[in-house]
């Protein structure tokens, strides 16, 4: 029975490979399996960051055709292209929330991160679903604190000195506690991640 | 700086919260392809993608797939400027596969520029579609909030088309919060109907598409309450809009 979320992940793995050939060949019924297959997590993940539902999906549009015009750099093989189609899903949403808040854009960082041949030999399978009850389980244990100083850098983007500025709390403080919470995750979500 | 001394910040980079130095040293370590650096970034990516697994599950319309599809040319929409767009878009793609290439940052440019064509198409249909619904012969409509200070705006309601909500004096929610519309029943008794989440402008306003037919033989009324951002079943007081449906003159 333990094997089941690696068998599932093997597969995923390889229907993720397919499936990349397929796009870059252009064959758009492949957009289409993207979208069924990673749609839904983009959407949630965009909606947490700008909580509007329009506007949300707007960026999801953005993402998949981002993805489908930049997939020709992904080594099909190697590559896993959950990860990379959520991380831009991720950049797409904090850089509306930037643009409409006033903040200054991480150019040099998005686009870094767009990248996908930073993907490579990542395990697809990371974004199957038995893994969220892990994720969930990580961050309750975290304090509160921790947690939030977390949500504030993954789902709004927010640089440490802006997290001091919202939470009303020194920097020293916060940097702690984004140090704390990360060796936290590390410890629960890494071995989860290496070992998926 | 040596891999050992950078040990700490491969997290704070994937996470996008890494200083100077260390953010430019990973950053030149991973350009000049040191194995460590790439192991390292690659794991810390990985824990951070996971995080990504921790928002609260929600679904999409229906016309969202749809919409993307059509973007690609998969299926034709109706007549409107989408395909006039979409043929720009994929000439400029073209052209950013041609000069590609021979000339990076000219590249980069049509990239850009695509873009930024893809956001005014974006843009163009959902302004495409809150006009299509005001310029109905069937729109009706009605203003809400008149005699109080906040908020305040008009509600037009089409019954094939939808309603579209435009108000003002609507601040932010503040986080963990978001705005939920909700369908007010005529039938005593029956409950409100989530109608979904949204979030207003910095500056207080929001224009709210929602398509599709609303009946307004059994819907009285377009509310909206503030409530936690994954939404609620039933709505929490206060109401800080109700806006009726007016029924289409005969």
């Amino acid at each position: 029975m333990f094997l089941l979320p690696i068998l599932l992940a093997f597969r995923s793995t390889e229907a993720d490979a397919a499936l990349i050939v397929r796009l870059q060949r252009r064959e758009p019924q492949a957009l289409a399996e993207l979208y069924d297959r990673y749609g839904r997590i983009a959407y949630s993940l965009i909606l947490r960051v700008v909580r509007d539902a329009g506007i949300a999906e707007d960026l999801v549009q953005e993402t998949f055709l981002r993805v489908w015009n930049r997939v020709q750099a992904f080594d099909a093989q190697k590559g896993a292209i959950g990860p990379w189609l959520l991380a831009v899903a991720r950049n797409r949403a904090i850089d509306y929330i930037r643009s409409t808040g006033g903040r200054e854009r991480n150019t040099v960082e998005f686009e870094e991160t767009d990248h996908p041949s930073l993907y490579t030999d990542m395990e697809s399978g990371i974004l199957a679903s038995d893994k969220a009850r892990v994720v969930k389980a990580a961050l309750e244990k975290l304090s509160p604190n921790q947690r939030q100083v977390i949500e504030l850098a993954y789902f709004e983007g927010l640089s440490q000195t802006e997290m001091a500025a919202r939470m009303g709390q020194p920097l020293g403080t916060v940097k702690t506690w984004v140090r704390a919470a990360l060796k936290v995750l590390r410890d629960e979500l890494g071995a989860q991640a290496v070992s998926a | 700086m040596n891999c050992s001394e950078l040990r700490d910040h491969y997290e704070l980079y994937a996470l996008g919260l890494a200083e100077e130095p260390e953010r430019d040293e990973i950053h030149a370590h991973l350009g000049r392809g040191c194995e460590v650096c790439m192991s390292e970034t690659k794991r810390a990516r990985e824990m951070v993608a996971l995080l990504g697994g921790s928002a609260a599950p929600a679904a999409p319309s229906p016309k969202l797939r749809r919409r993307i599809l059509a973007s690609v040319g998969v299926e034709h929409r109706g007549f409107g400027w989408t395909p006039l767009f979409a043929g720009s878009t994929a000439l400029l793609l073209a052209a950013a596969v041609y000069f590609g290439g021979r000339e990076a940052d000219f590249s980069r440019q049509v990239e850009r520029l695509t873009d930024q064509s893809r956001a005014q198409i974006i843009e163009l249909t959902r302004l495409n579609e809150a006009f299509a619904l005001m310029n109905g012969a069937d729109t009706t409509v009605t203003s809400f909030g008149e005699k109080k200070p906040v908020p305040k705006g008009k509600l037009f309601y089409n019954p094939a088309k939808g309603a579209l909500l435009i108000a003002s004096n609507l601040p932010p929610a503040p986080a963990g919060k978001a705005y939920e519309l909700w369908l007010i029943p005529k039938a005593k008794g029956a409950n409100p109907v989530p109608a979904g989440m949204f979030q207003s402008q910095s500056d207080g306003t929001v224009m709210r598409l929602m398509p599709g037919p609303i009946d307004a033989n059994t819907t009285a009324a377009i509310a909206v309450t503030m409530e936690v951002e994954a939404g609620v079943a039933a709505p929490t007081p206060p109401i800080l809009i109700v806006a009726p449906l007016a029924p289409a003159l005969q």
